[in-house]
């Protein structure tokens, strides 16, 4: 199937934050505490029940005081961490290249959080029982409430009214991000990009920046974290081939002991 | 009835029973995360919640056991880290008895023959990184890196590998083995029964350590 994404043009982006409200309706999520930083009531960052939040970034950015927006969520990495090292396959990639996730059979471990190299997942946690639930943006394919089986636009996407968010195949949002890329380096925004053409396999949600992604906060070349696959292709298969070996030897210690045993009983018996 | 001496304190025999329960408890939870096929038993964080239970008696029962017996838990401690020449000879001699019954090849042994020491010296060494790793990902999810976490996780899980085997090892040497049998009179009594162990079982697989007793009426 074609590989769609989202394409967020932080230049055209106002921080209306609607697209945070549509998601909290669409997915039913309730309201976290906010706090009051000048005129901008806010929550610190994406939360268990806050899967997208527009940032402020206060920068310098090409001699002037800015805002520099960003939208924070899951970015529906192709080379996804969190995928490889959920042990219950709660995460498991869409057909449409996304990140999917399946609540009901998350145990709480919290690995996909350890690993995730731009920190997304997050989740409650009882800290005495250990019993938690990660939750995240899963690009409304959330079952009971997939806006993609039925070819209706993300609900960050359809309620946006600027057109900052697009949501198409990701071979056409790559195109006409790097057009857009261009024609903001022909007004001067000289270290304008395209952030997640290429990151990590290539993400499911890709961003027009103007100036540099860590002016953003955003990982300048974030990287698949090596452990995951310590984790998933050494000691996983070494540990249950050792298991399984264990087994086998011990149950043929057990035949071969079990002969020598009756044979040396048969031996002594003779000599008396 | 036959000769039978004292090799395990009431005390000593209970720690080992918290111990058999939790971390049989601990391994059965551990493992449905490390087999992807039974991942779905972890559904919902229950085994996690067992997992937790089982942790604090593993931790509470070593607790309360040393402050209460401290010049044992001093004296089996130290014995772990005590290798000699006997325990070499032991170990090469291990195959013939395991496989051939040669119960003549062994040389004489103390209190614990080489590879019981082996296995308690694993479960110090690697019974603490569980612990300090297990403490970190239970009370430090939030607070540490993610990268400490992640080496708290892999830890873990080489912990589990070498223990989880060498508990099948343990149990399988000392319960289920040909040469274990008849069960009455050996280490299984002596461990989870009554603590007695027959002169003879004694003679025959800790000549050294029965030699002591028999003059000075001690147990470990």
């Amino acid at each position: 199937m074609t590989e769609k994404a989202i394409l967020y043009d932080s230049t055209s982006c106002i921080a209306c934050r609607g697209c945070q409200v549509a998601c909290k309706q669409w997915n039913d999520n309730p309201l976290d505490k906010e706090e009051n930083w000048g005129d901008c009531p806010q929550t610190a960052d994406i939360s268990a029940s806050t899967w997208l939040k527009i940032m402020l970034n206060e920068a310098k950015s090409y001699g002037d005081d800015t805002f520099l927006f960003t939208r924070r969520a899951c970015m529906h990495c192709t080379d996804a961490a969190c995928i490889k090292v959920c042990p219950t396959g709660a995460l498991s990639r869409h057909e449409l290249g996304f990140v999917t996730y399946d609540k009901d059979i998350c145990s709480g471990c919290g690995y996909c959080m350890e690993f995730c190299p731009f920190g997304v997942p997050q989740s409650t946690r009882n800290t005495l029982t250990g019993a938690a639930k990660m939750d995240k943006c899963t690009l409304c394919t959330t079952p009971g409430a997939d806006r993609m089986s039925e070819n209706y636009e993300p609900a960050c996407v359809k309620t946006c009214p600027t057109d900052a968010l697009v949501f198409g195949d990701r071979d056409d949002l790559v195109i006409l991000g790097n057009q857009k890329v261009s024609e903001l380096k022909d007004e001067g925004y000289n270290n304008a990009s395209l952030y997640g053409e290429n990151e990590l396999g290539g993400l499911h949600v890709l961003y027009v920046l103007e100036d540099s992604p860590d002016r953003y906060g955003l990982p300048l070349t974030p990287e698949f974290p090596a452990m995951a696959d310590v984790w998933q292709d050494i000691i996983q298969p070494v540990g249950l081939a050792a298991g399984g070996l264990l087994l086998a030897g011990l149950g043929l210690n057990y035949i071969i002991a079990s002969r020598a045993k009756a044979a040396r009983e048969k031996a002594a018996k003779k000599e008396v | 009835m036959a000769k039978e001496v004292e090799r395990y304190s009431k005390a000593t025999r209970y720690l080992h029973w918290m111990h058999a329960i939790s971390f049989s408890i601990l391994l059965l939870t551990g493992l449905i995360l490390f087999v992807p096929a039974l991942g779905f038993l972890a559904e919902d964080s229950w085994t996690r919640i067992l997992h937790r239970i089982a942790a604090v008696l593993f931790v509470v029962a070593p607790m309360i056991y040393v402050p209460l017996n401290m010049k044992r838990s001093g004296r089996g401690i130290l014995s772990a880290f005590k290798w000699g020449k006997e325990d070499i000879r032991w170990l090469l001699a291990a195959p013939r008895y395991y496989f051939l019954c040669d119960e003549e090849a062994m040389p004489p042994q103390g209190h614990m023959n080489a590879g019981q020491k082996m296995w308690w010296l694993i479960a110090l060494v690697f019974g603490s990184l569980f612990v300090v790793t297990g403490g970190m990902m239970w009370f430090a999810k939030d607070t540490a890196s993610p990268g400490l976490l992640q080496w708290a996780v892999i830890i873990h899980d080489v912990s589990f590998i070498v223990t989880m085997i060498m508990f099948f090892v343990h149990i399988y040497m000392s319960a289920v083995h040909p040469l274990t049998r008849p069960l009455k009179g050996g280490s299984w009594d002596s461990m989870f029964c009554n603590g007695k162990m027959s002169a003879d079982f004694a003679k025959a697989h800790y000549a050294k350590w029965y030699e002591e007793v028999s003059e000075n009426k001690d147990s470990g």
